[in-house]
């Protein structure tokens, strides 16, 4: 079966049956998720940072680093695989991790889920579930065929959302 | 088993590492000095064949795109740079113990040796922004070794990991280390300590192992460096390049502010410089 692996930054889409989508170790990361019923096209990117203001350069080559590019170009993605626009697809969002901290010093976890939830909201989408923040990292794996998205971590079993 | 005995245990399991060769006690110890210049590196280097051989190797392998090939071990260095040098030779002389899986941490082969070199990475970028307080080159090295103890206490963490887990839960240790001490009386970074001194590494690399999660309890002269890496280590976590079962499960100290100048809004360029020197040098290091 047909396994795409995305690394920091990467973005997939397919609805090739059998297939799944795969990103290791989300720790401030997180993983946008992208579920379209009508085709049955899953999509996923492994977005690094909130903001492509911060790099501007580096989105010709890697856009979704970046929750304000990542999105879009995820979109871009799925409708090469028939998805047709925003209407009736599910999201789901999972990683955003940090480190133990009261203050919440280096909320990069946070900010990428936040802006991952504004530019969703601009196309008109809200995540039905999400697994975010906490100190653990997270591998996700998403299943074409019935679109289950899995979560793992070190030293705990599997889980869904 | 009880605490004092696994701690022994441990114990005697580091006396029982082989040595570091010459050439990496001697480059480690220059490494440390502030004022050592790459020809001091060079001067080392040149004794050990082997090490020569894996740096010309390197330098003319594809990814440096020289036009004509280096023959000399002076250009090679000069082409890399110290960092460079320093991964190699921690890599062939403790390779055994950087590239290990980690069981007790539920870590793969490699997954050590990754996350140091990440930590290394992040610790020299923050001390180049600290330049006048905190020697970059030191704060590589001394992110490369910072979890060393890890090598060791995974054979005797084993599952207990899931014990530390459900005690993190229940709240009943606030972080991953007090975990290590509630169960086996001696914590990572105490175990790393005990290998750098067997190793006769310099006190500052001994300083950042032992202090690298609790950077306040260091000598006063030697905390911006250990805060460097303290941070570095937080850095390579968030950046996904953690050891396993640990997670992120270790505290920020807020302290960093009285050594450092990082503030959060630097933290997002920072992970991306880190990321692409990382790729850099994962894909150098590969080129073998």
């Amino acid at each position: 079966m047909a396994e795409i692996v995305l690394g920091i930054g990467g973005i997939g889409a397919t609805n090739t049956k059998g297939a799944t989508l795969k990103t290791y170790a989300l720790g401030s990361c997180i993983a946008v998720v992208i579920l379209d019923p009508q085709t049955r096209t899953v999509g996923m990117v492994h977005v690094a940072l909130p903001d492509s203001a911060i790099k501007p350069e580096k989105v010709a080559t890697l856009p979704g680093y970046f929750a304000d590019t990542g999105i879009p170009a995820l979109f871009e993605q799925m409708k090469r695989c028939g998805t047709k626009g925003p209407q009736g697809l599910i999201v789901k969002l999972a990683g955003g991790a940090q480190i133990m901290d009261q203050n919440n010093t280096f909320n990069i976890g946070k900010r990428n889920a936040l802006a991952a939830k504004k530019i969703l909201w601009s196309f008109g989408l809200a995540p039905v579930a999400e697994d975010l923040g906490d100190n653990y990292s997270r591998t996700v794996t998403l299943a074409t065929d019935t679109g289950i998205m899995t979560l793992s971590s070190p030293g705990k079993p599997n889980w869904h959302i | 088993m009880e605490k004092k005995t696994l701690n022994k245990e441990v114990l005697a399991a580091v006396r029982h590492v082989p040595l570091l060769s010459v050439a990496a006690a001697r480059i480690l110890d220059l490494t440390a000095q502030v004022d050592h210049t790459l020809a001091d590196v060079m001067a080392v280097a040149k004794n050990d064949a082997a090490l020569t051989a894996r740096l010309l190797k390197i330098v003319n392998s594809p990814v440096y795109g020289l036009l004509e090939p280096a023959t000399s071990l002076e250009r090679a260095i000069s082409y890399l740079g110290e960092n460079l040098v320093v991964s190699l030779v921690l890599e062939d002389t403790i390779g055994a113990y950087l590239n290990k899986p980690l069981p007790g941490y539920g870590g793969g082969s490699g997954d050590l040796w990754r996350h140091d070199l990440r930590t290394a990475i992040a610790a020299k970028e923050i001390a180049l922004i600290n330049r006048d307080r905190c020697p970059p080159d030191v704060a590589f090295t001394g992110g490369l070794l910072h979890d060393i103890g890890k090598s060791i206490l995974s054979e005797f963490l084993k599952d207990g990991y899931q014990e530390i887990l459900a005690e993190l839960a229940e709240k009943e240790v606030v972080d991953f280390v007090g975990g290590e001490r509630d169960l086996l009386g001696i914590d990572h970074a105490q175990v790393g300590y005990e290998l750098a001194r067997t190793w006769g590494l310099p006190e500052v690399m001994q300083m950042v192992i032992r202090h690298h999660h609790e950077p306040s309890l260091a000598p006063e002269d030697l905390k911006p460096v250990v805060y460097a890496v303290h941070l570095g280590d937080i850095i390579a976590m968030m950046g996904g390049y953690g050891t396993g079962t640990d997670n992120l499960f270790y505290r920020l100290d807020q302290r960093y502010t009285d050594y450092l100048v990082v503030g959060p809004e630097q933290m997002g360029m920072l992970m991306l410089t880190v990321e692409e020197k990382f790729n850099e040098t994962v894909e150098t290091l590969q080129m073998r």
